[in-house]
Formats: structure tokens, C-alpha cells, sequence
């Protein structure tokens, strides 16, 4: 813990760099995920297989991910403690100055999308991740070899309407959370102009909508096409 | 028939006003660098003179202990000067030197200064730009990396530097800076909130003060070696005025009770490019910078009552009176000139606006010769101060301004080290008297609180300490308690009054005393009328004043009771300055002493001193001492700005 | 001139003193005119209450026009109020409509104690300011002030910075009180500036190092203090210091 900075400017850059690096990974993680929407499943499993085979590379690159996850969530609770300490009388109105303000709702719900993100991880990771395999028999082969046929399995778990409603609902606030999330880190790193700011602003809520919309269009249009797949 | 007062040791060195100041320092005394830190001064105040003091005073050693009535020492009224600084650099090439700003000053206060302090401050003005830009004061800059100026007031060359309209604030707080760099060091203890309300003088030395913690109304009792007072103006006695609300006389005013000579009081400033007046409800009036008179061109309809929006009004029917009266300075006149000049139109009945008491200053033609961005530029942060006052546009209608209460020359009288009548009390800034005579130009109030502070008090108050005798003080003594023993009964008959009215009417009533009767034109019938009034209002207040609340806790309606109460003793001393005055000099102008055109008549022979007011009790009148002033350099002529 | 009287309906939070609980009273002010300053409506106010013989509302103020920044409480959940680029003392009643009800708070934050009513302690700011606001420059010792050029762009970068009044208003503004915007304003000043650069790195470290032992809190980039900043001073200031911290953290 000698490493943990004590100050607020150092904390909150560990909060932007990790999640500058949780952006990049929801980024190749949507572009494997559309891979389920090529009308042959033979591309998702040999993409997951890829994935699987590179060993002590992908466990190295889990905890990476992993590491990454923590700092961020402490990061971030740091700043909403001392956010909660800094202001223990709360006003009785609230406003917005509107103007050149970015206070928005998503900004001012990072805290709770995060959470949600957090409950959100786990549980998405032992259902799919850890979710039945080979041997429970979801076995495809690709190129020849024997692989997990994840891809069945994915299919057949976006049948059931709860998992669905609760996937479109967490990636909707996925995207509330980028929606700051994107243009705040790189201004927490330090990186201001006078034009491209703006334009990162805006793109950081394209960015968000492009995200929400990549993720939560795959179950839905599972659910609605499931059978014919 | 001037007869210098044995109680007046000016100190002024002789010799040639070159090298005067020079000289004075290589006599003043020195104190080792390990005994400075025996030492302990009280500075009053902290706003330019008294943040530059502290700073500097601190950065020699000694120990400082700093006090204000604001939250913070960076909100001291220093910061709303707009205009700039000036300094006898001659960056322009446009002959300037420090003669020629001395001579300005020393004519623009109409010669009612000590040449020998305005030759000082004239040559100090050129250490004090170098020190600020060090200081990293974001002044004005030209494409190649140089400073910037422009022309002021009472000046025919460039030498005002200046931080967009913002001059002040950015000074300040280079002076703030240098001093909490002290705070850090240990060497300068920080006391805000609190308001100085007597002076401890024991031996005849002054050697402490008792203050109010405006937060918990306590009262605290303070010694040092030496006080410091740079506690600002008294021009709040008008009421309406550019001051800060808090800004006040009353720490002046009980030094004078404790025997500090008062010099000059009438001598007070209306400056002429104000926002006009608008209702009965108005606190305060805004002042807009003399440097919109660089590029804005004043004046009126030549038709009485002509009530034509101004751009009907075609171009010979205008009348700018500036630039007829004075063809030479024309929209630069000084600020006396030009004051007087627009309350002539108004009192013709060609004033504009609803009230009538208000001149256009028009910078249309500008705006078409030099384009909009020029004025943006320069005034951007002013033209927009006018629009959140007035609701109008001042780029697309003129401005409207007329006079308003702006400054106060006089002050407590010092010496050439600038120690008052009561040794070990030194004033600086404009609490003194010293460097203004009759009227201050602009650009030059940044320049001498900052040449007292930063140039001019680490030298003299060394010699005073090298000088004296001082035994170690406690605040255990009588002295002290005598003192927080009267301040306290003064604070406990205001509360006990319990009258019918506030002290905010009492304040107006007053202001409007002044204004009417000591204010731009003086005639002495007017002032014996006002000496009356102020008088009866005194009594009045003292037995009809409402303060709500206690004095165990915040309660800004006893810290303005207590201000006013002195505003209404200081008043009456005013008119009395103003009435034995039987002169035109700058700022004072008596309607009895005009030349035909109107123009002020000074009267050397007889009033070429300066008016310094003994105390002697509350039911005596004061007594006049008078330091005669000598010009060996600059021969007194009519003040001619046509 | 307006001639139209208005009235204003007042929820003005009233608190004895720092340990005292504080509360909403309501207030009526009738006949006012629409040029009246929002603070002199106040005035009026408090003279009503002490002619009544209840204590006067305490609010700070003192010069009045927008640069001492003295003043400063939220209105309706806004610091400074409805208009953009001001300071409480520069809104004028045409600001605010006929029989609104307006409701005033001090600036809330743990480091902006209340003192009493709207009055709140923020000398937090000045030791912020103890720690390296400045450059150490003694008295006397400057070289001539042309010796040391600066294009016009830098003076006037390091002024848009410089023009910070110290009001306090981010602090208010900010959801998460954070002093970001005021130390960040401060170090930029000098740090535009070719004379501020041998202690750089060293204000930066003791600048949010005092920043954060004031009980601030962190920023999150919500840019609210920019949009209630009477001088429009811009959050780049703040990526400015993350970047001058960071340099400096691995300068060490």
C-alpha cells in the first residue's frame, strides 16, 4: 500500500488511467462480441479459442485487467469519500449553472453506474466465462479442432428475457458512465486545448452511445432471432 | 502670516531634490540584522501600503503581525483600482523622466504637496514596476515581450502601466503573495476579521492596539515597537462613494483622538467618470476607469433640457465641453478639473439621463476609426462592468457618468519617514496625507501605497528603532486596559441606545450632508450650515441610533454603528478644514474663490501650508498647526490645463 | 429607468453561529424597484428586521463591483446566482421575476465553515496561498521590469488565469467541494510566466499538498465551478496543474 498516492491529484489520475485502459478493453471486447452477429458461429468460437490458447499470456492479461478494475473502483471511492467528507452539510436546492458546465447526470452518477458495473462483472464473468464448457457438451469444431462452443452456450443464455432486460439495462448505464467517464479521464491526465476538448466532450457521448448500443443490441437481437441461429 | 507650528518636524532633507532621498537613507540609522527580530510591528491593514510593508518589513527580519477587517488580506479596497500605475520609466521615448512626473504630481495636486515627498515617489515609481514584474503581475505587454502603458489624467505622456482593468487587484496581490510568503516563513502572524478600534500610546510612544474580533466580538489587546497604519481613505463619510462598504475611518480617526495630527481632511477627491446615481436604495457607486477617457469623448446637448436620445442628436448641437475648455489635456483634464466641469453643465440644466445629473462619455467616434475589437480589447471588462449596472449598451448608446466620491488626499499628518505626531505611529498609503496636495492624479494611489511600503518604511522605521528607547510592553498594563476599557463602554452605549432609527439613515443623512455642502463646491455659509447639521445629526444618532444584536458575535450592524459614529466626529472636522480654508486649491474649490471662468483661485501667500488638527477633547474645537510648504524647485504658477 | 415595483420571496438559511443548527426562515420584501442590486434588496431587508427588532441577515460584501470577492452565497442552488460571469453583488433585481421565491445558502463545504447566516470562513484559501502562491522574490532585488520579455500572448494567458478573485464560488458549486478550480487559477498564473518558473515544480507539490490537508474534495471534472466563476476562468487550468503535478512528482 506504500504505493497508494495520498494525494488528490495523483488518485484521480489513477482513476483516469486505468480508465483510459478499461476503455481500450471494452473496445476489442465489443469488437469480439459482434463477432456472435456474422451468422456463423464457427467466428466467435474460433475467436474465443484463440483467446483461450494463448494460456499464461491471457491469465498475465486477466489480472492486468483485473488490476486495472481494483484501482479504478478505489481510485474512485476515494474521491466519493472525501467528495462525501468535503461536504457534510448537503444544499437544500440544487442547481445547475448551465453554460459551461459539464455537470451532467451521468457526471454526477459515476459512483452508482460504477457499482453497478462492479455487481455487474462478476456475475457476467461466471455465467459466461465460467459458464458451462466442454464438458458439459457445448463442443464445436473449428478449423478442425475441438472447442468450447461458447457460442451455443451465449445464444441459449439470451433466451431467457431477465438476462436480457438486465444486460440492456447495465449497458445502458455503461454507457451513462462513459458518457463522462471518456472525456473526464483524458482531462484528468492532464490533456486541455481549446478545440479539441470540445470535440472529445462530444465525442466521449457519441463514444458512449456507439458502446451502449454495440453491447446491448447483440442480446437483444439474440433474444428476437434466437431460434434461427 | 504662515506660521510653522513647533509641533510640525517634517524632517524634509535640504540639498538638491535629486539626490534628497538618497542622502536621507545614508542618515537614517540602521539596526543590526540579529536585533530586528527583537522587534515587533503592528501593521494596520493590508492592502497595497500594508501588504507591501509587511512583506518587506518581515523579508528584513523583523517580526510582523498583520491585521485586517476582511476574510482574507487579498480583499483590501486596493484591488478595485482598474486604471494602472504609473512609473517614470520612459519605455515610450516620449520625455518622460522622473523630474517630469514629479512636476505633474506636484501641479496636479495643484501645490499642496511636499516637493520633496512627491520628488521621492516620483523616483521610486520606477523600483516599484521592476519589484511587481518580478512578483509575476501579469501588466499589459506589446507583441515583443515589452511593457505596455497608456496616458492618464493630468499627464502628457504615456506612463501608466497597467493588467487589462484589473491594475489593482493584480498588484495586490503580488503584494499579498510577497507577505503570505512571510506568513509561511513565520516571520508575519495573519489576523483577519479584525477591526482595529484604539491606539495604545504609553510614554508618548505608541506601542500597541486593541482590536475587535469581528467574528466573536471579543476584544483583543496587541503590543508591539511600532504601529503600522495603512487602513485606507475616509471618503465612506459621503456615504455614496466608490469605496468598499467596509472601507472606514475609524482607525485613523481614534489615532487623532490619541493625539496624531490630522492634515488636510478636506481635501477629498470626486472622481468624474462614475455611474450616476439611480435610486434612493443605491449603496455604493462604480467607478469607470480614467482610462476610458483616452479614447471616450464627454459631453452634452448645447440645449438646455434636451431630451433627444443621444444619437439624435446631431453633431453640432453637441458640446464637448472638455475638449473646448481645455484644448491641451482636453478628455485627459485632471479630475478636479473635469469633476467641476461636469456638475457646471449639469447645474445649467444640460445634464442627461432621468435625473439630469449625468454627461455622456461617447466612444463612437473610436469605435469607427479604430473598430469595435480596439475598444473590446482595451475597456472589454469595464464596458461590461457598465452593462450589469445600467441594463444598457455602452457600444451601442454612450456611457452616462457623473462625479462621485473617490479618494481622500488628506490623512493623518506625517513626517518625511512618515511617523505621525505620536512617535512610533507611522501612516502609510492613503490614510496619510503626503503626496497628493489638494488633488491626486490618476494612476497614482497604486504608486505611492506600494513606494511606502515596499521603499520607503523598511528604511525610516529602522532609524526610529535605532533612535528610541523602547521597553518591552505587556498588555497586562493600564494603558491597555484603560483603553479596551473605553472601546468597550463606547460598543456597549451603542447597543444600549435601542432608538428608532438605523444606522444605515443616519450614514445617508450624512452623506448627503457632505455632498450637498462639502463636496464639489464649498461656499462658507454652506459649510457653517453643515458644521450645524452634522452636529445636531451627532447628537441625534448618539441618543436615536438603533443597533440590533450583541457584541459577542458576528454583528456588522455594531462594526457600522461604530464607523459611523466616528464618520459623524470626522465630518464636522471637514467642514471646519473646508471653511478656515478661504482658497480654491484642486479637489477644494470655494465658490468665493473663482477666477471669471470659473477656474479655482489659489491663494498662496496666505494657505500654502498644510492644515494639520490637533484633538483637544470633544468639547473644544481643534487646534490648527500649520506646516508651511517651500517650492525651491517648481515655482507655483496658475494650474493651466487649457 | 424601470418604474415597476416587485416583490421577492425569501428562504434564506439563518444560523447564530458555527455550532449552532441552522434553518430556512421566509421573508417577504415588497416595492422594489428592478435596478436595485440584489444586495441592496438585502439591505433593504435588514433594515426592515432591525426597525422590527430582529437580527439583521449576515451576508458578506464590500466592494461591491465584482472584484474583491468578498461576497458570494447560492441562490436557488447556484452559486453567485442566475447570471453567468458575475459575483452575487453585480445581479440587479431585473434579474429575478416578480414574486419569485429566491432561496439563499451559504457556500457549503466542511473547509468553508459557516460563521453565521450566509457568512462563511474561507481561509482555507489563504493558506493555500501560504504555501507557494507567490514567488519568492524579496524586496529590492528585481531587475528592470523590461529585462525580462514576455509576448504579449503569455501575459495575457497568465492573466485570464491571474484574474481568479478568490470568491470561493468553484468550492461552492462543485458537488464534490473541490478547491481544483482556485488552486489551479493560481498556479497556472505563474506558472504561464517566465518568473515563476524556478519554483514551479516546488508550488505545485505544496500547493495541492495544503489543498488537500483543508478538507477539500477531489475534482471530477465536472466543470460546474467554471460555469459559476465570476471571472470565466477555464478547468484547462486544472488539467494544467494534473500535468505540472505529475511532472513534478516525477521530477522528485
Amino acid at each position: 500500500m506504500a504505493l497508494w498516492p495520498r494525494s488528490s491529484v495523483a488518485k484521480k489520475f489513477l482513476n483516469g488511467l486505468t480508465g483510459v485502459g478499461l476503455t481500450l478493453f471494452i473496445i476489442v471486447h465489443l469488437a469480439g462480441n459482434l463477432l456472435l452477429l456474422t451468422g456463423n458461429p464457427d467466428d466467435f468460437n474460433r475467436y474465443a479459442h484463440k483467446l483461450e490458447s494463448l494460456g499464461p499470456l491471457l491469465w498475465l492479461a486477466e489480472i492486468g485487467l483485473a488490476l486495472f478494475f481494483i484501482v479504478h473502483i478505489f481510485s474512485a471511492l476515494s474521491v466519493y469519500v472525501d467528495k462525501l467528507r468535503a461536504r457534510p452539510v448537503r444544499y437544500a436546492v440544487s442547481g445547475n449553472a448551465g453554460g459551461a458546465s459539464r455537470k451532467t447526470i451521468s457526471s454526477q452518477t459515476m459512483i452508482v453506474t460504477g457499482l453497478v458495473l462492479l455487481l455487474f462483472v462478476p456475475w457476467h464473468v461466471a455465467s459466461l466465462k465460467f459458464g458451462p464448457g466442454v464438458e458439459e457438451g457445448y463442443v464445436a469444431i473449428v478449423d478442425g479442432l475441438l472447442v468450447r462452443d461458447l457460442h451455443s452456450w451465449v445464444i441459449e443464455y439470451f433466451q431467457n428475457p431477465v438476462h436480457v432486460a438486465l444486460y440492456v439495462l447495465v449497458m445502458l448505464l455503461l454507457g451513462l458512465h462513459l458518457r463522462h467517464g471518456v472525456w473526464s479521464m483524458i482531462q484528468t491526465l492532464g490533456a486541455y486545448h481549446p478545440r479539441l476538448t470540445p470535440l472529445w466532450y462530444t465525442g466521449g457521448v457519441v463514444f458512449a452511445l456507439v458502446m451502449a448500443v454495440g453491447f446491448l443490441v447483440i442480446p437483444i437481437w439474440i433474444y428476437v432471432n434466437g431460434a434461427k441461429i | 502670516m504662515i506660521t510653522a507650528s513647533p509641533k510640525l518636524v517634517s524632517k524634509i532633507p535640504s540639498g538638491p531634490i535629486e539626490s534628497r532621498w538618497t542622502r536621507h537613507k545614508d542618515s537614517l540609522k540602521l539596526v543590526s540584522p540579529t536585533n530586528k527580530r527583537k522587534f515587533t510591528i503592528l501593521v494596520v491593514g493590508t492592502g497595497l501600503a500594508g501588504a507591501s510593508a509587511a512583506a518587506s518589513l518581515a523579508e528584513l527580519g523583523y517580526n510582523v503581525k498583520a491585521f485586517c477587517i476582511q476574510d482574507s488580506p487579498r480583499r483590501a479596497h486596493s484591488i478595485a483600482a482598474q486604471g494602472g500605475i504609473n512609473a517614470a520609466k520612459n519605455y515610450r521615448n516620449d520625455g518622460d523622466s522622473v523630474w517630469r512626473l514629479f512636476y505633474d504630481t506636484i501641479k496636479g495636486g495643484d501645490f499642496r504637496a511636499r516637493e520633496a515627498n512627491v520628488y521621492r515617489l516620483a523616483e521610486l515609481s520606477v523600483n516599484i514596476i521592476d519589484q511587481c514584474v518580478a512578483q509575476g503581475v501579469p501588466f499589459a505587454r506589446e507583441y515583443g515581450g515589452l511593457l505596455d502603458n497608456r496616458s492618464f489624467g493630468g499627464a502628457q505622456v504615456s506612463r501608466t502601466f497597467y493588467a487589462r482593468g484589473q491594475t489593482g487587484q493584480q498588484l495586490l496581490l503580488g503584494a499579498y503573495g510577497a507577505m503570505m510568503r512571510q506568513v509561511e516563513e513565520g516571520r508575519v502572524a495573519l489576523y483577519p476579521r479584525r477591526e482595529m478600534l484604539d491606539l495604545v500610546v504609553i510614554n508618548g510612544q505608541a506601542r500597541g492596539i486593541i482590536c475587535r474580533n469581528l467574528v466573536t466580538g471579543q476584544l483583543e489587546a496587541y503590543a508591539g515597537d511600532a504601529v503600522v497604519l495603512c487602513t485606507g481613505g475616509y471618503g465612506n463619510a459621503y456615504f455614496l462613494a466608490t469605496y468598499a462598504k467596509n472601507s472606514n475611518a475609524t482607525a485613523i480617526w481614534r489615532c487623532y483622538k490619541r493625539g496624531a495630527f490630522f492634515a488636510n481632511p478636506c481635501f477629498t477627491q470626486i472622481h468624474p467618470t462614475c455611474i450616476p446615481v439611480t435610486g434612493d436604495y443605491q449603496s455604493k457607486l462604480t467607478l469607470m476607469s480614467e482610462s476610458l477617457r483616452n479614447d471616450g469623448r464627454v459631453w452634452v446637448p448645447k440645449k438646455k433640457g434636451d431630451t433627444r436620445p443621444p444619437n439624435e442628436i446631431p453633431e453640432d448641437e453637441r458640446d464637448y465641453f472638455l475638449e473646448r475648455r481645455y484644448p491641451s489635456y482636453g478628455n485627459l483634464a485632471p479630475r478636479d478639473i473635469a469633476s467641476r466641469a461636469v456638475k457646471a453643465v449639469c447645474d445649467e440644466g444640460r445634464g442627461v439621463g432621468a435625473s439630469g445629473r449625468a454627461v455622456y462619455l461617447d466612444f463612437s467616434d473610436t469605435i469607427r476609426e479604430k473598430g469595435l475589437d480596439y475598444i473590446k480589447e482595451k475597456y472589454g471588462n469595464l464596458f461590461e462592468m457598465y452593462q450589469h449596472i445600467t441594463g444598457e449598451d455602452p457600444y451601442k448608446v454612450p456611457m452616462r457618468i457623473y462625479p462621485a466620491v473617490h479618494y481622500t488626499m488628506g490623512g493623518l499628518w506625517v513626517d518625511y519617514n512618515l511617523m505621525s505626531t505620536i512617535p512610533g505611529l507611522f501612516v502609510l498609503g492613503e490614510a496619510n496625507f503626503s503626496d497628493h496636495g489638494a488633488n491626486r492624479l490618476g494612476a497614482s494611489a497604486l504608486m505611492q501605497g506600494l513606494a511606502d511600503g515596499y521603499f520607503i518604511i523598511p528604511y525610516t522605521i529602522g532609524d526610529y528603532f535605532a533612535s528610541v528607547s523602547l521597553p518591552k510592553v505587556s498588555t497586562d498594563r493600564d494603558e491597555f486596559r484603560d483603553a479596551q476599557a473605553s472601546v468597550e463602554a463606547k460598543l456597549k452605549k451603542l447597543l444600549a441606545i435601542q432608538g428608532k432609527k438605523t444606522v444605515l439613515e443616519f450614514h445617508r443623512e450624512l452623506g448627503l450632508l457632505l455632498w450637498d455642502y462639502v463636496g464639489m463646491a464649498r461656499n462658507a455659509q454652506g459649510l457653517q450650515h453643515a458644521i450645524e447639521k452634522i452636529r445636531a445629526l451627532r447628537q441625534e444618532f448618539w441618543q436615536n441610533v438603533q443597533v440590533p444584536g450583541s457584541n459577542d458575535m458576528l454583528n456588522k450592524s455594531l462594526e457600522m454603528a461604530g464607523r459611523v459614529a466616528d464618520f459623524l466626529e470626522l465630518a464636522e472636522l471637514m467642514a471646519i478644514d473646508a471653511l478656515h480654508r478661504e482658497e480654491s486649491c484642486g479637489a477644494h474649490f470655494r465658490e468665493e474663490y473663482q477666477t471669471p471662468d470659473g477656474e479655482a483661485l489659489r491663494n498662496d501667500e496666505k494657505f500654502a501650508y498644510v492644515a494639520a488638527w490637533e484633538y483637544k477633547g470633544d468639547d473644544q474645537p481643534p487646534e490648527l498647526h500649520q506646516e508651511p510648504l517651500i517650492f525651491e524647485f517648481v515655482k507655483p504658477t496658475v494650474r493651466s490645463y487649457k | 429607468m424601470n418604474k415597476k415595483k416587485m416583490t421577492l420571496h425569501l428562504k434564506i438559511w439563518r444560523q447564530a453561529n458555527a455550532q449552532a443548527p441552522g434553518r430556512f426562515v421566509l421573508y417577504t420584501v415588497k416595492d422594489l424597484s428592478p435596478d436595485m442590486s440584489f444586495l441592496e434588496m438585502l439591505d433593504v431587508l435588514n433594515e426592515e428586521l432591525t426597525k422590527k427588532g430582529e437580527l439583521p441577515v449576515e451576508f458578506d460584501s464590500d466592494c461591491r463591483e465584482g472584484i474583491c470577492g468578498t461576497c458570494g452565497f447560492v441562490i436557488n442552488g447556484v452559486a453567485h446566482g442566475p447570471r453567468r460571469g458575475r459575483t452575487v453583488c453585480q445581479l440587479y433585481l431585473r434579474d429575478f421575476q416578480d414574486g419569485q421565491t429566491v432561496t439563499l445558502e451559504p457556500f457549503r463545504a466542511k473547509a468553508f465553515p459557516v460563521i453565521k447566516d450566509l457568512v462563511v470562513d474561507r481561509s482555507a484559501f489563504d493558506r493555500i496561498m501560504a504555501a507557494g502562491g507567490y514567488i519568492s522574490v524579496d524586496t529590492g532585488s528585481a531587475p528592470d521590469a523590461n529585462s525580462i520579455l514576455i509576448p504579449k500572448e503569455v501575459a495575457e494567458a497568465a492573466f485570464d488565469a491571474a484574474a481568479c478573485i478568490g470568491c470561493g464560488a468553484c468550492v461552492a458549486a462543485c458537488p464534490n467541494a473541490s478547491a481544483s478550480l482556485f488552486v489551479s487559477a493560481k498556479i497556472a498564473h505563474l506558472a504561464l510566466l517566465p518568473q515563476g518558473q524556478p519554483e514551479r515544480h516546488r508550488r505545485v507539490l505544496k500547493m495541492v499538498a495544503q489543498m488537500d490537508k483543508e478538507n477539500f474534495g477531489n475534482c471530477s471534472n465536472h466543470g460546474e465551478c467554471e460555469a459559476v466563476c465570476p471571472k470565466n476562468i477555464s478547468i484547462k487550468y486544472i488539467a494544467l496543474m494534473r500535468r505540472d503535478y505529475l511532472r513534478a512528482l516525477l521530477a522528485k
